[in-house]
């Protein structure tokens, strides 16, 4: 419960460093997931500002991908609930773009690159109603966005891990939400795809977008994102880079085992 | 479903006389290829969307359980609504409905509580449902005609011989009343048994039977003579209405959910989180599959309808990477196979092959005792024939064909002996002993034949030059070791 009343003392510090809106996009309070009778989250309360770039970072098995899941209603709730700028998620859907992890889709199925894109738009359009050219013009646009206009026609299995990544991204992008969850976009990619991402994030940034990435790799977590949650079941800190992305904070979460890692950032974020 | 069979009856009658409609609709192998086509449309349909979800194998437990549904609308109409089972009755098609869904739910219950895998799942759930049926079959009703063929097989081959009749001209029912010429009269004494008299006598009381009054349709009425011109029938097979309505509703559920159903088959996930009810959709789409079951059930028996809706998907599969292709393959793949196979039946194969000419060398070299005619089931050679396709393109299909499979595979091969030979170049351009024609092969341990294949392959790209029993790197060589490194070996 110490831990839980530190996150919070960070979220209420947190209106004071970049941001001077102080409304939050996206707030979790008591939420709390079980597997069978393991907790896989403990009463997580989060906040999390507009136009941040938020990495949520942990050891495995510590919730990460489950916090956004449960979060989009994807899988069940213990307790809690989360609000996406103030209302639920059937109220705000249209505000809210989901990134899910690319091994979550058999990328043997049937279809283009440009229709995977498309799917992105199937929110705005509902129940029965086609896509029309907008549409296909959106996600042509997304493809170049992410690098990908030269690929909108080939069957998505020709794709390399990172181009799938970026398939997805692009799906997201046309969208076209305040409010982005990605569930480990930098995983096993390629430099080329890893740039583009980064690219991709500050573009969402500069327009006022928050994202919120589930990233594995803490090396780059000073350099890509402004704002950190760690997790291990619980909310271990939450807050600006700078001022929760500490040794400490890196401790309590990985417990002994983070060792060498932990004086990258330190070093870079120092 | 009378209705769109009405419709459908108009429309044809509209364009064509009666004596061509039922010479078309009363020749078998005309009514076998429509009912098969249709089924196999179906098939093709619905069985597209669970090959990509991985759900081919639930076609088949369902097209078990819906016997379960068969019963239960009987039972459901006998002891309740109290009224004489009928099988063509549309409870039967909801009762097939909701044991369909009652099966995926039944598996999925099991499979959610962890202890039990989903093939094994699928196999708990299917025979329970399935034998309770064949219980309920044999503890209350003993006169249903369910024999083991029906069940397995299904009867295309008599479809058309089921037929409801519509009639066109000279119309009217016929009434008979005792007192017209046509009655069946006889006088019968009501007090002979009694009073132990004889009809002769005189206390004998008589009274007026008809054995025929009543009214007739004008079909009957023709049947049984009763008039003197025959009135204009057009005759429609029941199995066709009942499919064209199976088709029809299959058409538009894909057709109007056809975005729907590719968003929640191929990322349940983004489907859910954009609003969508995958779940309805996965229901829905098992609901068809159930009332395609029973429909089919008659026409090609519960085994076989596996094969409509499994087959056709994954030839189609091997054959393009679109979904709107694929489900158009599917459909053309399943009606070829129901049309070839009814010829198959009769002892053709895709009009090429005579089986009794087969039949008559096989006598020959091997000695069949003389039995060389061929006449086998319909829906059995459906499947067979729309089996032979699937094979047809799992062989030879341009992408993902076994033959395109093997040469792939083999040019990847080659080239990626290119690389290692260039590589090895590349490393050892300034040890001479390294490169040396003769030896070479033994740094790789490869054979002779091996290594001069490798070699001429490289040459013929220019990347080597060969003098003096030496192999040398050309400038066009080294670019290729140094394309393939930044492109294979790339280092983060």
């Amino acid at each position: 419960m110490a831990v839980h009343i530190a996150s919070d003392a960070l979220s209420i510090s947190a209106p004071t460093t970049r941001l001077n809106t102080g409304k939050s996009s996206f707030e979790v309070e008591d939420l709390t997931v079980a597997y069978n009778s393991r907790p896989a989250l403990w009463d997580v309360d989060l906040r999390v500002p507009e136009g941040v770039l938020m990495a949520i970072v942990g050891p495995n098995g510590a919730g990460k991908s489950t916090l956004i899941k449960a979060a989009l209603g994807l899988i069940p709730r213990a307790a809690g609930e989360a609000r996406f700028f103030g209302k639920s998620y059937e109220q705000a859907r249209q505000l809210v773009g989901y990134v899910p992890q690319r091994g979550s889709v058999d990328w043997d199925f049937p279809t283009t690159v440009l229709d995977v894109v498309m799917m992105g738009r199937y929110g705005r359009l509902g129940w029965l109603r086609r896509p029309t050219k907008r549409d296909r013009d959106a996600a042509l646009a997304a493809l170049e966005q992410v690098g990908l206009s030269a690929f909108a026609k080939r069957q998505i299995s020709q794709l390399s891990g990172g181009q799938q990544q970026r398939t997805f991204l692009a799906r997201a992008l046309v969208q076209e939400a305040q409010l982005y969850f990605m569930d480990e976009p930098f995983a096993a990619v390629d430099a080329v795809t890893e740039r583009a991402i980064v690219t991709l994030l500050q573009t969402l940034r500069a327009n006022n977008k928050t994202v919120i990435v589930v990233h594995h790799d803490l090396q780059t977590v000073p350099e890509y994102f402004d704002w950190v949650t760690l997790l291990n079941v619980e909310i271990i800190a939450t807050g600006p880079v700078s001022e929760t992305f500490t040794d400490e904070n890196l401790h309590r979460t990985y417990g002994g085992r983070v060792g060498a890692l932990t004086a990258a950032p330190e070093a870079a974020g120092a | 479903m009378q209705g769109i069979e009405t419709i459908i009856v108009q429309l044809l009658v509209s364009v064509f006389s009666p004596e061509q409609i039922n010479a078309f609709l009363g020749d078998p192998r005309t009514v076998a290829v429509i009912v098969g086509s249709m089924v196999a449309a179906s098939g093709a349909l619905l069985g597209t969307f669970l090959l990509l979800r991985r759900m081919s194998l639930t076609t088949d437990a369902i097209s078990h359980t819906i016997l379960l549904g068969i019963v239960a609308s009987f039972l459901f109409m006998v002891f309740v609504l109290g009224v004489e089972p009928d099988l063509s009755s549309p409870l039967l098609v909801i009762g097939a409905a909701l044991a369909g869904v009652a099966t995926v739910l039944l598996t999925e219950a099991i499979q959610r509580s962890g202890l039990v895998k989903a093939d094994a799942a699928l196999g708990l759930a299917f025979p329970l449902l399935f034998s309770i049926g064949v219980l309920l079959i044999a503890r209350f009703t003993s006169n249903i005609h369910l024999d083991a063929d029906s069940v397995m097989v299904g009867e295309i081959g008599l479809a058309w011989t089921n037929a409801n009749s519509y009639c066109l001209e000279r119309c009217d029912p016929v009434v008979i009343t005792p007192d017209d010429p046509r009655a069946e009269t006889s006088r019968i004494c009501t007090n002979c048994e009694r009073d132990a008299i004889s009809p002769r006598s005189s206390q004998a009381v008589f009274e007026t039977a008809c054995a025929n009054c009543g009214t007739y349709s004008a079909a009957e009425a023709w049947r049984l003579r009763l008039i003197p011109e025959a009135p204009v029938l057009v005759y429609f097979p029941r199995a066709i209405g009942v499919m064209s309505v199976i088709t029809l509703i299959n058409l538009l559920f894909v057709g109007l959910f056809y975005k729907e159903l590719k968003l929640s088959t191929f990322d349940q996930g983004l489907a859910r989180s954009l609003g969508f009810r995958p779940g309805w959709l996965h229901y829905g789409l098992m609901i068809l599959v159930s009332i395609a079951a029973v429909g089919a059930f008659d026409a090609v028996g519960s085994i076989l309808v596996v094969a409509f809706f499994v087959i056709p998907a994954a030839a189609a599969y091997l054959l393009t990477d679109r979904l709107a292709p694929m489900l158009a393959l599917a459909i053309l793949i399943g009606v070829v196979g129901a049309y070839s196979g009814y010829d198959l039946a009769r002892g053709t194969l895709f009009g090429i092959i005579q089986i009794s000419d087969v039949l008559v060398l096989l006598d020959r070299v091997i000695g069949l005792g003389g039995q060389t005619t061929w006449d086998s089931s319909i829906s059995a050679s459906m499947v067979l024939t729309t089996f032979m396709l699937f094979v047809l393109a799992w062989v030879f299909s341009p992408r993902y064909g076994l033959i395109a499979n093997f040469a792939r595979r083999r040019w990847q091969r080659q080239e990626f002996a290119h690389q290692v030979l260039l590589a090895h170049l590349y490393n050892h351009g300034d040890q001479p002993e390294e490169r040396a024609e003769a030896s070479l092969h033994e740094h790789f341990r490869w054979s002779r034949e091996r290594m001069r294949w490798v070699l001429s392959g490289v040459r013929a790209q220019q990347w080597v030059a060969v003098e003096g029993g030496l192999v040398t790197l050309t400038e066009r060589g080294a670019h290729e070791v140094l394309d393939f490194r930044k492109t294979n070996l790339q280092v983060q």
